[in-house]
């Protein structure tokens, strides 16, 4: 496994919706799955995972309710539909991005 | 979403970010400890997970700051792209710019400045210490035409030893006196004060100190207190002064102080003790023993510590009933003392003008907020589209409230602070044509409780204004507006609205208008009351002689007779006469009982005002004289005392007969005992002396070659203009005595004028406010109906085209407005009822429900009105009906 990388600038907010998309999640849980589905690339850190929460949240693109979830009160986000319409429009974009980088990089 | 459940959200959004704070703190508290559980549940020692874990996190306290960054930042960074939308907004449209912030701008300032002045004498609390301890004391002498009568020496001392309630009485009588010495001689008006007169105020000298009783002496006074004034204007503010002595009155005193600039008394109008005293003295020791009936001391009393106003007014009530009892002296009628605390009587006399004022300026500040709304209501209408576009492209109803809210506010803002500004500047000008009754607002300044009040009100006022058109339009679906012309959209709904703000601000225009005009007719009807003298043309001085070098009676009426001679042959001079007291003049009253019988009941005989006229003075002033004579050189201290007394006095006394040659008691020296009996030589009419308004007191006049009064005031009258007077008459006193001052050189028609100035300072500021407002709700109709004009081009396209004829179109349009005046006159005039009723107390002569009032500012604002409709009608009965139906 290799090292973890840096999120590129601007992308942890999308990676979120992502994991947010099938069932609501709390921080740890959303950390956890980042961490997981990118194989231990991207390791998200508490100084950066709230901030993004949060601006999320005030976007409108989730939502934060404080429920039960292993065994404790937690605040767990879920996707409105706000955020479903910005993921959607997010990993669009996102590909566009990258077949523009892959052009770039990949061509003669 | 409904606006009401929009609001809900936004106040509870609001309220969220409150507590969110601590949220973050339970939401990180959570995640921590799982990750910790974690740790634990694969095997490590709970207290070494807890530490990875910290350190793994990093510091807490800047994951707390990154989020709040997150919040901030957002709210931050809208609300300025806001406030630079509004401002690009408000340059694109600027005559829309202007026109708000102008009327805003108005309604402001003047708030600022009448708010600032009713603070300054109704809230703010007067420089002593304690002062809601402190009272008036008047003896109540209302049967005999004087409710707020001073006290005598002896009856302070009774206040002094009976009363229980009251840490400390004491006392001041304003008088004159002479500067002589280094400088020019010079009268100041002074204030004989008892020796705990200050400390009993708790006012604090600038330098040196006030009062103690050990100044107190029996002759003379050898001590005095001078003002920052008389400091500044004769000593040039010489720190050395005190301690120094200084010759008062020919003898020399020691200066013991200074009071430090600005220190006034507070003492209502009618205690003849005027604001702006420029020194003051101790009486005589003795002065306590002075007769029982020599009434001159404003007295005021100290209540002890937590006592009520209640108690310290049974407390003084108890001793004037003492006192009763205890001397023949009150005879049957006794005497009876009236307490009022200090701050309530200080301002007795201007509160109401005050409250009339602040009334007025508050309501045309509302009228202004409602032209303001009422721009902004057509402004959203023109912006209704672009409401929509923004809707539809993702923006909330509740960032567009927010949108119309900064917008409201940078508005309120920008006209507030301009209006601040200009109320600054208004009130410096105010307080420059202040009459002489309202010296004390001359203090007044700009403060920021005023400014609070005033910005907030208009601050509050506009954001209600502002946002009701925006939540309108969140009322209004988006996609209609995108769909179909933004006629549709809302438009019947703010039109409805803007015609409510606008029958509003009719009938608020009407309420003042009304108060104007009721107003000006006052002052009118007391410029038409006839005072029963004439001042135009008379110039008038005040001279003192002093005690030292005019010893005796006759040394002081010699000197009368030859100044009045050499003044008469000034040139340019057709008369010169001398009064004891100049009409509405600031001296203390001269006046006591009067009997038409030997044997008399003294206590309950009525009372007249006294004054000491020489041969001449009545026919300069142009006195009517009813019967007998006027007094010549021959009524002197050789002949027997005689009298002139006016016509409501010879009515009272021999109803029916003539009053020429009867016989009169009455009390020149003031000692409470009318004694001197003389006889009536002529009956005058009643000269309103005191008030220009009311006849206030029956009138006794005295030869002044029989009982003289010093200082007395010199008239000289002149075909020419008075004032060129005043070299020559300097001149020729100069020429009789080198040494006399002579002082308050003025022509008597300022007196007239001061004490009219009041009720004309009054009408003039509420006739301003009601032509501001008249302005503004004229710009309102005229808004609107132009309003509705453009939205029905259409409809009298049609009309004109199905030939309709120009007059039916012109009453559409003036229907249109008349709606709206029809209503705002109605409910104004309903207003103006209530409004006048209020009034009522200001009024002379003036019914309150005047007719011709009603009727007059019900034309004007109708004119007004349909002057307002004119533009747009004509606009149109030129609409080309193939033009419209073409754009249709």
């Amino acid at each position: 496994m290799a090292a973890p990388l840096e999120l590129v600038k601007g992308t942890l907010g999308l990676l979120i919706l992502r994991t947010l998309e099938l069932e609501p999640r709390h921080g740890v849980a959303i950390a956890d799955r980042i961490e997981q589905i990118t194989r231990g690339t991207f390791r998200v850190k508490a100084g950066s995972l709230f901030p993004a929460l949060h601006r999320l949240e005030q976007d409108g693109a989730i939502v934060g309710e404080w429920i039960l979830a292993d065994g404790r009160r937690m605040k767990t986000y879920r996707l409105t539909a706000a955020g479903r319409r910005q993921l959607a429009a997010g990993t669009r974009e996102w590909g566009r991005v990258v077949e523009a980088m892959r052009l770039v990089l990949e061509g003669e | 979403m409904p606006f009401v459940a929009r609001a809900r959200s936004v106040w509870r959004s609001w309220r969220h970010g409150r507590r969110l704070d601590a949220e973050l703190d339970d939401e990180l508290r959570a995640y921590i400890d799982l990750r910790v559980a974690r740790r634990i549940a694969a095997g490590e020692p709970a207290d070494a997970a807890r530490r990875a874990e910290l350190v793994a996190i990093g510091s807490v306290e800047s994951i707390k700051t990154g989020v709040r960054e997150v919040r901030m930042g957002r709210l931050l960074d809208e609300t300025v792209r806001d406030v630079r939308q509004a401002w690009r907004g408000f340059l694109r449209s600027p005559s829309f710019s202007l026109t708000v912030l102008a009327t805003l701008a108005i309604g402001v300032a003047a708030n600022t400045a009448i708010f600032s002045v009713a603070y300054a004498l109704l809230v703010q609390p007067l420089p002593f210490r304690d002062p809601d301890r402190l009272v008036f004391v008047w003896a109540d002498q209302t049967t005999e035409g004087y409710p707020r009568a001073p006290l005598s020496g002896p009856e302070l001392r009774d206040l002094d030893e009976r009363a229980t309630a009251f840490d400390g009485f004491a006392a001041i009588w304003a008088t004159t006196t002479s500067l002589t010495g280094e400088n020019e001689p010079e009268q100041l008006r002074i204030g004989l004060v008892t020796s705990d007169y200050f400390s009993l105020l708790g006012a604090e000298p600038l330098l040196g100190r006030t009062f103690r009783r050990e100044d107190e002496t029996s002759g003379p006074p050898a001590t005095i207190l001078l003002s920052a004034a008389v400091w500044q204007r004769r000593y040039g503010s010489d720190p050395g002064l005190v301690g120094r002595r200084i010759d008062v009155n020919g003898r020399p005193t020691i200066v013991i102080g200074v009071m430090p600039v600005g220190f006034r008394l507070m003492m209502p109008p009618d205690a003849a003790v005027p604001d702006d005293l420029e020194a003051w003295q101790l009486f005589n020791q003795r002065f306590t023993e002075g007769p029982r009936g020599q009434r001159y001391l404003r007295v005021v009393g100290r209540m002890r510590a937590e006592v009520p106003v209640s108690l310290a007014i049974d407390d003084v009530a108890r001793v004037g009933r003492e006192i009763s009892a205890a001397h023949a002296f009150y005879g049957s009628a006794g005497r009876q003392f009236e307490t009022v605390p200090l701050h309530v009587d200080a301002v007795r006399n201007v509160r109401l003008p005050l409250l009339v004022l602040s009334a007025g300026v508050a309501t045309l500040l509302l009228i202004a907020c409602l032209n303001v709304g009422s721009l902004f209501v057509a402004r959203s209408a023109a912006r209704a589209s672009e409401s929509a576009v923004r809707v539809a492209m993702g923006a909330t109803a509740g960032r567009l409230l927010r949108q119309h809210l900064v917008e409201a506010l940078v508005v309120a803002g920008a006209g507030t602070t301009l209006g601040v500004l200009l109320g600054d500047w208004g009130l410096s000008l105010l307080v420059r044509a202040t009459p002489e009754s309202l010296s004390r607002l001359r203090a007044a300044t700009v403060n920021l409780p005023v400014v609070f009040v005033t910005a907030g009100t208009a601050i509050v006022w506009m954001s209600v204004l502002a946002v009701l058109p925006a939540a309108l339009a969140a009322r209004q679906a988006a996609a209609s507006a995108l769909a179909d012309d933004r006629r549709y959209t809302g438009g019947r709904l703010r039109y409805r609205l803007r015609r409510a703000l606008t029958v509003a601000q009719i009938a608020l225009s009407v309420v003042l208008v009304v108060a104007a005009f009721l107003l000006v007719r006052t002052v009118q009807r007391v410029q038409q009351i006839d005072a029963g003298f004439h001042a135009a043309g008379i110039l008038s001085f005040r001279l003192a002689l002093p005690d030292g070098r005019y010893p005796t009676r006759d040394h002081f009426h010699a000197f009368s007779r030859q100044l009045q001679g050499a003044l008469a042959s000034v040139n340019g001079v057709s008369a010169a006469a001398s009064i004891s007291h100049a009409p509405y003049d600031h001296v203390p009253n001269w006046g006591g009982p009067y009997l038409i019988q030997e044997g008399e009941d003294r206590s309950r005989a009525p009372q007249a005002d006294y004054r000491a006229v020489s041969p001449g003075a009545m026919e300069l002033l142009g006195v009517r004289l009813i019967e007998g004579r006027w007094f010549t050189e021959d009524d002197d201290t050789r002949h027997q005392p005689v009298v002139i007394v006016d016509d409501r006095l010879a009515r009272r006394a021999w109803p029916g007969a003539s009053a020429v040659g009867r016989a009169v008691a009455v009390d020149p020296a003031v000692t409470g005992t009318p004694s001197t009996w003389a006889t009536v030589v002529g009956v005058v009419a009643h000269v309103r002396h005191r008030s220009p308004v009311e006849e206030i007191r029956e009138q006794v006049y005295f030869s002044a070659r029989q009982a003289a009064r010093n200082p007395s005031v010199y008239l000289v009258r002149s075909a020419a203009d008075p004032s060129s007077l005043v070299g020559p008459v300097r001149d020729a006193i100069r020429a009789l005595d080198p040494r006399l001052p002579i002082y308050d050189v003025r022509p008597l028609q300022i007196y007239v004028d001061e004490a009219r100035a009041l009720r004309a300072f009054t009408a003039t500021l509420v006739g301003m406010f009601a032509a501001a407002a008249l302005v503004l709700a004229a710009i309102g109709v005229y808004g609107v109906v132009a309003y509705s004009v453009t939205e029905r081009r259409r409809e009298f396209g049609v009309r004109v085209a199905l030939g309709a004829s120009s007059a039916r179109v012109l009453r559409l349009v003036a229907g249109e407005g008349g709606w709206m005046v029809v209503r705002g006159l109605a409910l104004g005039a309903a207003g103006a009822a209530i409004g006048a009723y209020w009034l009522r107390a200001q009024l002379v002569g003036v019914d309150p429900w005047d007719p011709i009032t009603l009727v007059t500012t019900l034309v004007v604002l109708l004119s007004v009105s349909l002057l307002a409709c004119a533009a747009p009608a004509l606009r149109a009965l030129r609409t080309d009906p193939s033009e419209v139906l073409r754009e249709g």
